[in-house]
């Protein structure tokens, strides 16, 4: 039952952060939030399937999520800076 | 009925029409919007139970955004 | 995987898929993109198809900087 309650936590922040990301005006502050959105996955790929490889899955996902949003600002910042 | 495939055909018909009418008509918009339908036709493969066939999928779309991108930055203007 | 997740993913899914064709910056397309993979993910995971969600994590984040690698070059036609 607890394991239940952390599945429902995850997925309300799951939820909650990707629309405020696609509703956000502002272009910076989207990215925190993607992040925000990313971690509540990465949370929910453990508690979904009890399997001694979720765990290699989840932090798969978290590294390569993370480096995407990074990426992105890094790029944004550069092409910015040059207009 | 199995929840993926309902939701990959959804996902296939959106990605489908944003491909063919890009908001901005640019070559760029049209390659991240080829992008949705791969992920939908994603989802429909993982209603069928063939592992082979759904990691050839993923390496082959990721090899040819890479195509695509080197054929548009050779020409600059749409 | 319980009910309410699966309508949660697939909420999460359509909005991706629909933001990602609705917007006209090619850095908002891809920021709602990985929304989109966000969604798609756990339902990889759920099938069992571990190797495959694997590989989808790591070949995901290659295709986007290959994409970025042509954005950051004319962004004036975008």
């Amino acid at each position: 039952m607890a394991a239940l309650i952390a599945l429902y936590v995850c997925g309300l922040i799951a939820l909650f952060a990707a629309i405020r990301t696609v509703v956000e005006p502002e272009p910076y502050r989207k990215l925190p939030y993607l992040n925000v959105m990313n971690f509540a996955i990465a949370g929910l790929i453990v508690l979904i399937l009890a399997h001694p490889l979720s765990i290699l899955a989840a932090a798969a996902y978290f590294v390569g999520s993370t480096l995407e949003a990074n990426a992105i600002a890094s790029t944004r910042a550069a092409v910015m800076e040059n207009d | 009925m199995e929840p993926e495939l309902v939701l990959g055909l959804a996902v296939l018909i959106i990605g489908a029409l944003a491909a063919a009418f890009p908001r901005p008509k640019t070559y760029l918009s049209r390659i991240i919007s080829l992008e949705i339908p791969a992920w939908g036709l994603l989802l429909i493969m993982l209603a069928y139970n063939e592992t082979l066939a759904l990691l050839t999928f993923i390496a082959v779309t990721a090899i040819s955004t890479f195509v695509m991108v080197r054929v548009v930055e050779r020409r600059t203007a749409p | 995987m319980i009910e309410f997740l699966q309508v949660v993913l697939a909420g999460i899914v359509i909005l991706g898929a629909v933001a990602t064709a609705w917007s006209r910056d090619p850095f908002n397309k891809l920021i709602c993109l990985s929304v989109l993979v966000g969604g798609v993910f756990p339902f990889i995971v759920a099938g069992g198809y571990l190797d495959v969600a694997i590989a989808v994590a790591l070949i995901t984040p290659i295709t986007t900087i290959f994409v970025l690698a042509i954005t950051g070059r004319n962004s004036d036609g975008a």
